[in-house]
């Protein structure tokens, strides 16, 4: 079915159950009528002083189960479980759940008259209006307005960037662009030089690996040295429109957005839920590098892409999917007080957004003003209201059950309904009878489980709360399933994304960031300092459109200069400003301040064009130097802050996994569709395993439902590896390649082989040859190749990443089944392209590092083929050999340092 | 096809041999005299150490000299998962006794411990009945009765225990302990996390720290005392990648020459090249770890005598008497800091089953992990460390269970510089709350690191702009416990 936009809106709006959608109440929004307020002091202030301030008071000195009832903010907030009242709906009050005697029985010694009980449920259905009033905490900024007037003045980076035009130098032709020119005048300062070219070999495979994260091939090398011969400067112009044009760039580039915008495919954290579409986020991440997106479209779209206006379904569908930036964070999922939530989840917006965009910390404002920035604690819930009035969706989708979810998750949420067909590819159609049955699974299930319920005494048992556990966990994923298809049993499309509240509100302050020492609410606004006048947001709206438009604005301060300095760094190995995500007053200032405003400037002149910023650094003379080392600068410039060379620096995770299998001629540049997490569906990710366990056996009752998705999913990898080269059955292979010891016992095969394939197999991906990008990135649960190398920690902010040399990395180097299988499948590359054992290495060489092997490199190699050889008995010696010289190629440092 | 090993005898036959086999052997001679003077600049990063180390050395790992003297130098952290009750195992409260059944200060009905406090020892320790085997060591003991911390849940406050902050991602204790001071085995990683509960890599991870820093999991993930049983057979490898399916050990240091020897060609053309360095360190390290690894988790090496003293054969004390025997062959072994986790405490109810259990799981191999660390006289200056996130209501819960209770716990030291039988602060009349001597998880982070010899305000490493430290901006020395 094809919905137009309008039904889709209301699709979307209908689907949106407001789990999460509890947030505190600024006071004395709403007044109360003379009529209201006669009703709750002759109706329930009474009861409430007499049945439930003795244990549920401040004055009384007791807060059982964590809940006072003392004042209308305390009492929505609630305690334990959950907010006491819930304006308007009965239902959510607990206060009422307990008073009626459902889940809960108060007060104990007996129940109120039903006269009584009906008050309160009319008080509540007429929005529990309350004079008793949280008393406001009174906070006091230590940042004047002077101080923010000073510091907007005085620092650097809250002033727009200058317009500057390159210095003179006499620098006899060796700038090519004025970024050179700039970065020649300081060197002259130090009375310093540049360095000279670099070999045009490696300046050929810095631009490979930079822009598309792969090595060059022979053939691109051996063109590439004739034309630079011929003309240095065209050479690299080519290349580089070359590499920019091909879609391998958005991986690349994409990459490192996904490194600052903390993706992954699930929560992490004590509830490790999985994002079933979180990839969408990563393709259109992906994409938008490709077409070179405006950057602030790219911003606006990320932080409002649901308040933008659309060309068609398309476009919108892409907007929505944009949104996934502020929903995809880690969330303390088990989190049992819904305001607390409600305020952690805003935080991490905060957090991202500012650091990601503006360089500029502004969460270290939640419990008291910035320690070191002039940015005050209001600042904070100014930006805090626009986040608050927006609804996350990160969950599963709700069915006419609504939503369900696990015991420990008590912070449930829906998703977004796309505006266009485009589901999960692994997603089924279900037949009526399919439908029916899981409906009927589902009544039978809710009978036994409140029967359970009511057989429950006192002392449950172990064996009654974990069928319990299991009955619910049941529950959640049939009605998963139900939630995911439309009436003909098809599957629904959606996304991870936000939508603005219903009633957008200010925040109060909160003392301390406790969130029941509520101060006056903050007008909804962006921090003083960086903004020349407050927000204007209409009423209706949360902000958020306005903040992404002050973000996205040419005049702001840090927007470009944030994102030059992050393009930079990728390509020139450090930025202009070293802390990437701290422009503050703690972070390092630029090391060539004009030039980083000409970049900015620049960025926004080309529209905001990536491209043309890379074309600019790459073709720059900077980009070309050597990065041999100079002893007399080193003495002046040990940490090459002027730029006296070209930075030496270790590959990222994913170019060395990729570069394995590219060398090895097995790399599938193809996208795959959606992720292995999409496949496994929504679940919580344990022991690094994605087998839905639960599902399945929730779906086919009785059968033993592990078993047979191991052995088949075993048989896709079998029959999809389709590796010449792996001459052992696989089942054998994995048997000791995991166990690494003498013969297997029958009976134990099955069993260990399960174990073997759910610890790792099924998130390490083995056997996957498409790129790095597309592999499962769970939170706490990374693929070993990319954990290894010092991928970017997916709950964080990662400007920059690591680049450390472990034990883990050599031993994976050295035993891994990944490293082993590809050096088996270069091997066989070699033995097919070439005849000679010597050609041999020397393509291998070729291949691998872009060059010929060395005298002493061959000795050894020679040295190698004795010692292996004499070791060596079996039948296959000659390929082994092969393999174990390949492997030793991907091992040796060379492979993952670019020069 | 031709059999390829002779062939390439042929084909390079007519190559020159310019490379000297002997200086394949010698890497680390080499090492010595290319890295000096450089690599240090590039671990600037470390720069807070200049001061305590007057000669920086290359080696990130290397030993280092602590701030001050140190009493300790190297730890075993007992980490109970789930969060034993502290009012039934070493907070002796006479008073939960008497008001049994009355109402407690946040709800439910005060529920006194079913098992006796007894005095042990010539110190006088109360300990309960839970702990036989423990309590013979009290006079080693010194129980910190006022712990507290600020997460209520398990994940949070576990994270908050290991790493001072649910919040943020930080390196953990053993990682800011291992940046400190260093490793005394170059063979084996320097920290190491046994059986850490799955899902759990943060609180054993390097954060923003070199990640040669980071704990190295060993074994598989803990969930309680019967799960534990089952694991780590014998002779398992436990560490990723330890083991190659295809070669010989032989064969593969043959591979290793030709790696190494690929790697020094490098250096010698880059001399200057400190990662590369870096890159042939690990090699070294990871080939010894294949060695030495294994033979350090086989435990058919010890006594008849040493297995039984751990519990360690059979029985519901095999899987974690496992750990702590392999825990002291580590410390033994030169590894800085060692953790043994051991889940299924949360005990929201069969309180009077389920905590008898654990508590036995665990009792006899504690017990001969002290015996067997002091004869052989490694309690000395070994700091073993026994705690759970936070302690559990005084009140009662589903009848027979207790509830979460962050606001007061206890955990307790022994050997390392403690004094031994001693008591430390206190909670409140019921257990609900520290009182006394209040220990804040920060200020117990700061007293371990001192005990170590390490300033935890001075530890600290630059990030991202700004100098961070294990205890963030709080922290107070708790000295009264120091020998």
């Amino acid at each position: 079915m094809r919905l137009n936009p309008s039904s889709a809106v209301a699709n979307t709006l209908a689907l949106l159950v407001m789990a999460t959608c509890f947030a505190l109440t600024a006071r004395g929004e709403d007044a109360i009528t003379p009529e209201q307020s006669k009703f709750f002091e002759s109706k329930i202030r009474p009861v409430l002083i007499k049945e439930c301030y003795s244990c549920h008071s401040t004055q009384a000195g007791s807060a059982k189960g964590g809940l006072r009832l003392d004042t209308a903010q305390l009492s929505q907030l609630g305690g334990n479980s959950g907010p006491a009242i819930v304006p308007h709906d009965v239902d959510a009050s607990l206060l009422f759940n307990a008073i009626d005697y459902q889940d809960f029985a108060m007060p104990p010694k007996g129940k109120l008259a039903d006269s009584v009980i009906a008050d309160f449920r009319q008080w509540i259905e007429m929005g529990a209006p309350d004079p008793r009033q949280t008393e406001v905490s009174k906070t006091n900024s230590t940042i004047s307005d002077d101080d923010i007037k000073r510091a907007k003045q005085d620092f650097w980076a809250y002033q727009p960037p200058k317009p500057v035009s390159a210095p003179e130098v006499s620098d006899a032709g060796w700038a090519k662009s004025d970024i050179d020119r700039f970065v020649f005048a300081k060197l002259g300062e130090a009375s310093m030089m540049p360095a000279p070219d670099a070999d045009p070999v490696i300046i050929l495979k810095r631009l490979s690996y930079d822009l598309i994260g792969l090595p060059p091939t022979p053939g691109q090398i051996e063109s590439f040295k004739k034309a630079w011969a011929k003309n240095p400067d065209d050479a690299v112009r080519v290349t580089v429109d070359k590499l920019l044009d091909s879609h391998l760039f958005g991986e690349r580039w994409g990459r490192h957005w996904l490194d600052l915008v903390r993706y992954a495919e699930s929560n992490g954290r004590e509830v490790n839920q999985t994002f079933p579409h979180a990839w969408r986020y990563r393709d259109y991440v992906i994409d938008s590098f490709n077409e070179d997106k405006s950057y602030d479209d790219f911003v606006r779209e990320q932080l409002a892409g649901d308040l933008i206006p659309a060309k068609d379904d398309a476009d919108w569908a892409e907007h929505l999917i944009a949104t996934g930036f502020l929903a995809l964070g880690p969330k303390s999922l088990s989190e049992q007080k819904g305001a607390q939530f409600v305020m952690d989840l805003a935080d991490e917006q905060i957090d991202v957004t500012t650091r990601v965009l503006l360089g500029t910390s502004v969460a270290c404002a939640r419990c008291h003003d910035h320690k070191f920035d002039p940015i005050s604690q209001s600042d904070y819930y100014a930006m805090a209201g626009i986040f608050v009035s927006t609804a996350t969706y990160y969950g599963a989708p709700a069915s006419e059950l609504g939503l369900r979810g696990s015991i420990q998750n008590r912070n449930l949420s829906n998703l977004i309904r796309l505006p266009v067909e485009d589901p999960n590819p692994f997603d089924k159609t279900y037949s009526r009878e399919e439908i029916t049955r899981i409906e009927d699974e589902i009544r039978n299930t809710q009978r036994e489980q409140a029967e359970a319920m009511m057989a429950r005494s006192g002392n449950g048992g172990q064996n009654q709360i974990m069928n319990l556990i299991r009955n619910r966990a049941k529950i959640e994923a049939l009605s998963t399933v139900l939630g995911g298809i439309d009436d003909n049993g098809n599957p629904i499309s959606f996304c991870m994304g936000v939508q603005d509240r219903e009633q957008p509100r200010d925040t109060p302050l909160l003392a301390r960031g406790e969130i029941d020492q509520p101060a006056d609410p903050v007008r909804r606004g962006v921090p003083r300092v960086l903004a020349d006048q407050s927000l204007h947001i209409p009423s209706g709206s949360s902000g958020r459109l306005q903040m992404a438009q002050w973000i996205t604005s040419a005049s702001h301060p840090l927007t470009s200069r944030v994102m030059v300095n992050r393009i930079w760094q990728h390509l020139v190995g450090t930025g202009i400003v070293r802390t990437t995500e701290d422009f503050g007053f703690t972070g390092e200032t630029p090391t060539h301040p004009e030039l980083l405003d000409f970049l900015a400037n620049r960025f926004v002149e080309s529209g905001w064009s990536i491209k043309t910023l890379i074309r600019d650094i790459t073709s720059s003379r900077l980009y070309r130097m050597t990065s041999d080392m100079n002893d007399t600068n080193f003495q002046k410039d040990p940490e090459n802050k002027l730029y006296w060379r070209a930075n030496k620096r270790r590959m990222a995770a994913e170019s060395i996994r990729d570069s394995m299998l590219f060398v090895s001629g097995e790399l599938d540049t193809k996208r795959p569709r959606a992720s292995e997490v999409a496949k496994a569906g929504y679940m919580q990710v344990r022991d690094g395993n994605l087998f839905n366990f639960v599902q399945a056996d929730a779906m086919n009752s009785g059968g033993n439902a592990r078993e047979q998705m191991v052995r088949e999913y075993l048989r896709q990898q079998a029959a999809a590896g389709g590796n010449a080269l792996d001459r052992r059955p696989l089942f054998d292979r994995m048997q000791r390649g995991r166990q690494g010891l003498g013969p297997r016992r029958p009976g134990e095969m099955m069993s260990s082989m399960v174990q073997n394939a759910m610890k790792n197999d099924r998130v390490d991906m083995v056997n996957a040859t498409y790129r790095s990008v597309y592999l499962p990135i769970l939170r706490d649960e990374l693929p070993r190749s990319l954990e290894v190398f010092d991928f970017a920690e997916p709950s964080m902010v990662v400007g920059s990443r690591e680049t450390a040399n472990t034990a883990n990395q050599a031993l994976f180097m050295l035993n891994n089944d990944f490293v082993v299988l590809r050096s088996e499948a270069f091997a066989q590359r070699l033995i097919e392209e070439v005849n000679s054992p010597e050609g041999r290495v020397r393509r291998a060489f070729e291949l691998a590092y872009g060059r010929q092997p060395r005298r002493d490199e061959v000795a050894a190699i020679r040295k190698f083929v004795d010692d292996f050889s004499r070791q060596t008995a079996s039948s296959d010696r000659g390929l082994d050999t092969l393999a174990a010289i390949c492997q030793s190629l991907f091992a040796a440092a060379e492979f993952r340092y670019i020069d | 096809m031709p059999d390829l090993a002779t062939d390439f005898g042929q084909h390079l036959q007519t190559i020159s041999d310019v490379m000297s086999t002997t200086s394949l052997f010698s890497r680390r001679d080499l090492l010595r005299t290319t890295s000096a003077g450089f690599g240090y600049l590039a671990f600037a990063g470390l720069s807070s150490f200049a001061t305590a180390n007057e000669t920086p050395s290359t080696d990130p790992l290397a030993p280092k000299a602590p701030h001050f003297p140190a009493r300790a130098k190297r730890v075993i952290f007992l980490c109970m998962a789930g969060a034993p009750s502290h009012v039934d195992t070493f907070d002796y409260k006479p008073e939960l006794n008497r008001d049994h059944g009355k109402g407690g200060r946040f709800g439910g009905r005060l529920l006194k411990s079913q098992w006796q406090f007894s005095q042990r020892g010539d110190s006088g320790l109360w300990i309960s009945d839970l702990f036989p085997e423990v309590a013979r060591h009290a006079d080693e003991l010194c129980l910190i009765r006022s712990m507290s911390c600020d997460q209520p849940v398990h994940p949070a406050a576990q994270t908050q225990m290991h790493t001072g902050t649910a919040q943020f991602v930080r390196p953990s204790l053993g990682a800011w302990t291992l940046y400190g001071l260093g490793t005394e085995n170059d063979s084996v990683p320097g920290f190491i996390s046994l059986s850490p509960p799955a899902g759990s890599s943060r609180n054993y991870g390097n954060a923003f720290l070199p990640a040669i820093y980071s704990g190295t999991a060993v074994g598989q993930p803990s969930r309680g005392a019967a799960a534990a049983a089952r694991q780590l057979p014998m002779n398992t490898s436990p560490v990723p990648d330890l083991r190659n399916a295809k070669m010989t050990s032989d064969q593969q240091r043959s591979q290793l020459n030709l790696i190494q020897a690929l790697n020094q060609s490098k250096l010698e053309r880059e001399p200057h090249r400190q990662d590369i360095e870096g890159v042939i360190e690990s090699y070294e390290l990871a080939f010894r770890m294949q060695d030495a690894m294994p033979s350090l988790v086989d435990l058919s090496d010890e006594s008849e005598e040493t297995l039984a003293l751990y519990g360690a054969e059979s029985g519901p004390t095999q899987g974690f008497g496992r750990q702590c025997l392999m825990a002291r062959r580590f410390i033994e072994a030169g590894v800085r800091f060692v953790e043994v986790t051991q889940g299924g405490w949360d005990h929201h109810q069969n309180l009077s089953t389920a905590l008898p259990n654990s508590c036995e799981s665990i009792d006899k191999p504690i017990a001969g992990l002290l015996a067997d660390l002091k004869r052989r006289d490694l309690l000395k200056d070994t700091l073993v460390i026994w705690g759970g996130e936070f302690g559990r209501t005084p009140a009662a819960q589903n009848g027979d269970g207790r509830d979460h209770n962050n606001k007061g716990y206890t955990t307790w030291m022994a050997g390392g510089g403690v004094k031994g039988g001693f008591s430390y602060g206190s909670t409140d009349e019921h257990g609900y709350e520290a009182i006394e001597n209040k220990c804040h998880i920060h200020d117990w982070h700061a007293t371990i690191l001192h005990l170590l010899g390490l300033d935890h305000e001075k530890l600290t490493y630059r990030y991202a702009g700004r100098d961070f430290r294990l205890t963030d901006v709080h922290g107070n020395v708790h000295d009264q416990i120091f020998t």
